[in-house]
Parts: C-alpha cells; structure tokens; sequence
C-alpha cells in the first residue's frame, strides 16, 4: 500500500516537472534546457518576496508565476529566436541560458538548506493506512487539475488550437494566418509559466537548491524520452512508469539508485524503442 | 485588387521566377498552368509570403541564398516583403501544394484551427458553408486528418481555408493525384465558392481541362516565366496550348 500511495504522488510529481518541457517541445518542437533553471526561479523569487518584501503568499507566488512566464518569453524573443529551427544550437542556447541563471542564483547568495517555502497546508492525514502529508495530497490534487486545464487550453481556445496546428503543420498554419514567433513565445511563456506553478506546489516540500534545477531537468527530459517526445499522454504514462519504478528501486534497493532509474529508462527506451511508447506521429506517416 | 509585377525568385543562380507579373480582379478566377517544375508553386508561395519564411530559414540555418524581387500589392496596400501571417490577416490565403492537412488533428478540430483569424460568429456560419459545398466532409467530422483520401483532404484543404475568412484563395494543384470524375466536381465548386463567397482566386494547376472551363483569365508558365496570357477563350484556341493541354 505504501508503494501504490507513494507511486503514485512520485508519479504526480514527475508528471508536474515535465509538463512545461513537454509543452514547448510538442508545440514548438523547442527543447528547452533551461526548464529546471525556470523551476529554481520560481521558487527562488517567491521566497524572496515572501521573506524580503514581506507580500503575502498567494500574491507572491501570482507575482513569481508572472515573472518566469515572463522570463520564458523573453528568453525566446531576445535569444531562441536567432537559431531557431537549428536543434543542437537551440539545445546548446537554452543550457547555457539555464545555467546562468542557476550559477547566477548560487552565485547571488542561493546556497545550503535555509531556502524553503511553507506548504500550503500543514499536517498529514492517514489515507488507507498510510501516513501522508496534505502538501503531498495537494501535489496530486492540483497535477490533475492542471493537466485538465491544460488539455482544455489546448483542444477548447483560439491559442490552443492555433499552438496545435503550428505544431502539426508549421507552414501549413503559417498560411492560416497563425505566426510562428508569435507562437513560440506564448508556448514558451505558458512553458515557463507551468515549470513555475510545479515548483510552487512541490518546493514546499523540500528545500528550494540550485541542484533541484539539474534534477528537475534530467526528470523532465527521462520522461519527454520514454514518453516520446512532444507526446502528451505519452509524457504521463511515462511519468508513471518512471515514478513507481523509482518507488520500488527505493522499497527493494535502496534510496541512492532512485536517479539511475531515470537514466536507465532513457538508455532502455532508446535502444528498444528511440521514438518512445507514445512515438505515434512516426507511425503515421509510415502508414499514410 | 490583387497585383504582381516583376517577381523575380532565385535560388542561389538558378532563375525559378522569371520576370512574372500577374493580376487578379474582384471575384475573378485566373488560372496558372504548367507543367512540373515550371514554377507554379515558387509563385503560390512568393504571392502567400511563404517565399519569405523559406528563404528566412534557409538564411539562417546557412543553406541555399534565395533571393525575391518584385512588387506585390493588395487592395491598394504594399504586400511585398510582408510577413505570411500578416497577409493572411489581410486576407491573402494559401491552400498549399500536397494539401498539408493537419494529421494528427480530426476533420472538425482541422477547421477549427483555420478559424484563428475568424470571430466566433464566422467560424459557425462559414463552418456551415463548408459543410453545405462539401457533403462528404460531414461523414467524417471526427476522423483523424492523416487517414483521408485524396479528394477528403483536398475538400478539407479547401474548407481549412475558406475558414481563414479569405478575400484573395490562392490555390496550388487542387486537383493533383483525384480522379477525373471528382477533378470536375471539385472545379464546378470552384465557380461556386467564387460567386457565393465573393473571393477572388488564383489556382495553379497542370490539369488545364476541368479548370480552364472556369477561369476569367489566365497565364501560362514555362520555364519560370509567364510565356502566354489572355481571357478563357484566348487561351483555348491557342494552338500551343491546346497541343500542350488538350491533347488536340
């Protein structure tokens, strides 16, 4: 029981982390190395509000939401969209982007464990005999509501639907009047915007450090991988996958080879399947 | 209404747009024929702006130097040198060459997409319209984009861009890889889609026959340039292009 409640938060967890990443590269086929930087970010930024400039919290966690969509979008308009189109030097751009950010951050005074948020709620509750966290129930609470309202953003609004296209189809949207610039800022931005919303909800779980941000990437790109890249549902079958191969690492290996799992989903999904489980726009085109 | 003069296209040196100028009346048809390779697609682009964007990225990216020359202008408005999304605002759309229907995306969803420069209300009336011109297309509003056939998709291509709300439809190879019987349905929709939705529109083609019938003027391309042009019954008893063309 314990495996199956903490799979499935692990799950969660992993799931909210690779949204944004998923988001950019499925729209936009931009693979965006600087996520886990934009995570640390948002997490940074809010506490410095929070215990610097004494806002309260909702308003300072709105605020750093804002600011990283914000960073996002510039970070397209002023640098990607140089190299656009040139996936290596976009990777390369992005990375080094993130670590500035990041080295920036430790550099600026972000080291040891002094960082951290409050959960939303305090306290733990007993759900089928197991002891959890209610900051651990929010995560999965609001990962559900978030992959829904971004499913709804994307199948239901004039933006969605015209981020669906450009991602499909990039001249063919290119003729319907739809901009690809345009685009790959509002993807990058809402990108951005849902790295920021998983660091506000599960920061508080931990401490906000710089090594989150490598972390958060390397779980993000395992999932986009075994996933297949730029798949949705992909993403979160992987994220289960993924999740619940970790918990299990922990339950009947130990606690330190929780990583390697991530690393190995990725050499195994590579060699036995390089587009992923959800790889299904190859399969397409071979049928077509 | 529409007017291109002097379009000149290179890539690297070689010449795919010769010195072509082409225009187009309110609700007219003109037609564009030629065979492979004669440039009737460079110009489709060059008209939409898509020219533009491919020589941008080709910049870019340090591949082949493509060079536009020329002018081009629409309802009284400079277009040359504009951005592809800007001259579909202002009501220049491209149904593209191949159809590039949206695979992964159904029928309707497809529509929908195309209805990103329509309010709310154009989208309803001219989904309708779509609708009531393409039969067919309401069996099949739920399959996905990549599983039509050939005349499914290229209706579907069309219905996409009637839904950008279009004032200029430039159409490229309508009729490629359809029967004949479905060439000359799809034609006779043409005409209606002119008269009923009060666009102008270019179509290039290389099956003359079903599309020459409906034409208000036309041009024929060679080699990249425009070597005859003249009304319907001008270029019908041409005798090059009724040799070339009708096979007569």
């Amino acid at each position: 029981m314990d495996i199956l409640i903490y799979g499935i938060i692990n799950s969660a967890t992993l799931a909210l982390m690779a949204m944004g990443f998923t988001l950019v590269y499925g729209v936009s086929r931009l693979p965006n190395f600087a996520h886990g930087a934009l995570y640390v970010l948002a997490g940074y930024i809010s506490w410095l509000l929070l215990n610097e400039l004494g806002v309260p919290y909702l308003l300072a966690g709105l605020i750093a939401l804002a600011l990283v969509a914000a960073v996002g979008g510039a970070m397209y308009q002023l640098i990607l969209v140089r190299i656009r189109g040139m996936a290596i030097s976009e990777i390369i751009a992005s990375y080094a982007i993130g670590l500035a950010i990041l080295e920036g951050l430790r550099w600026g005074g972000l080291k040891g464990g002094t960082f951290s948020l409050d959960p939303f709620v305090e306290g733990s509750v007993i759900i089928l005999g197991v002891a959890v966290d209610w900051q651990r129930v929010v995560v999965v609470g609001l990962g559900v509501v978030l992959v829904g309202l971004l499913w709804v953003f994307v199948n239901q609004t004039r933006l969605g639907l015209a981020l669906k296209g450009m991602a499909q189809d990039e001249r063919a949207a290119l003729t319907l009047g739809i901009d690809s610039d345009r685009m790959a800022v509002a993807s990058m931005a809402l990108g951005s915007l849902s790295a920021a919303v998983a660091a506000l909800i599960i920061l508080p779980l931990g401490s906000i450090v710089v090594e989150a941000g490598y972390h958060v990437l390397i779980m993000a790109v395992a999932v986009c991988i075994v996933g297949g890249l730029g798949s949705w549902t992909g993403a979160l079958l992987a994220a289960f996958v993924i999740g619940f191969a970790q918990i299990l690492t922990v339950a009947y290996l130990g606690a330190h080879y929780q990583v390697v799992v991530a690393l190995m989903a990725i050499i195994v999904t590579l060699i036995l399947r390089p587009s992923g489980i959800f790889g299904r726009q190859k399969e397409l085109e071979e049928r077509v | 209404m529409f007017e291109a003069q002097g379009l000149m296209v290179f890539y690297e040196n070689m010449l795919a747009l010769n010195n072509v100028g082409l225009s187009c009346g309110d609700r007219q048809i003109v037609g564009v024929f030629g065979a492979n390779s004669a440039g009737k697609s460079t110009l489709m682009y060059t008209l939409s702006g898509i020219m533009d964007d491919i020589a941008k990225k080709e910049r870019m990216a340090g591949g082949e130097r493509i060079t536009i020359r020329g002018g081009i202008s629409f309802q009284g408005k400079d277009m040359f040198g504009v951005k592809p999304a800007a001259r579909a605002r202002a009501g220049i759309i491209l149904c593209p060459e191949r159809r590039r229907i949206f695979p992964e995306s159904t029928v309707l969803e497809n529509l929908h997409i195309a209805g990103y420069l329509a309010s709310r209300q154009q989208t309803e009336e001219t989904l309708d319209y779509v609708f009531t011109i393409f039969p067919p297309l309401t069996k099949i509003t739920r399959r996905l984009g990549g599983f039509l056939s050939g005349g499914e998709q290229q209706m579907l291509a069309i219905g996409r861009a009637l839904m950008a709300q279009p004032k200029l439809l430039l159409l490229d190879e309508p009729l490629l890889g359809l029967s004949p019987a479905i060439q000359y349905w799809l034609a006779k929709s043409i005409k209606e889609i002119a008269a009923e939705r009060q666009v102008a529109i270019i179509v290039a083609e290389q099956y003359a026959r079903p599309i020459m019938p409906i034409i208000d003027y036309g041009y024929i391309l060679e080699n990249g340039s425009a070597v005859i042009e003249g009304d319907r019954d001008k270029l019908m008893n041409n005798p090059d292009v009724k040799s070339a063309y009708f096979g007569s």
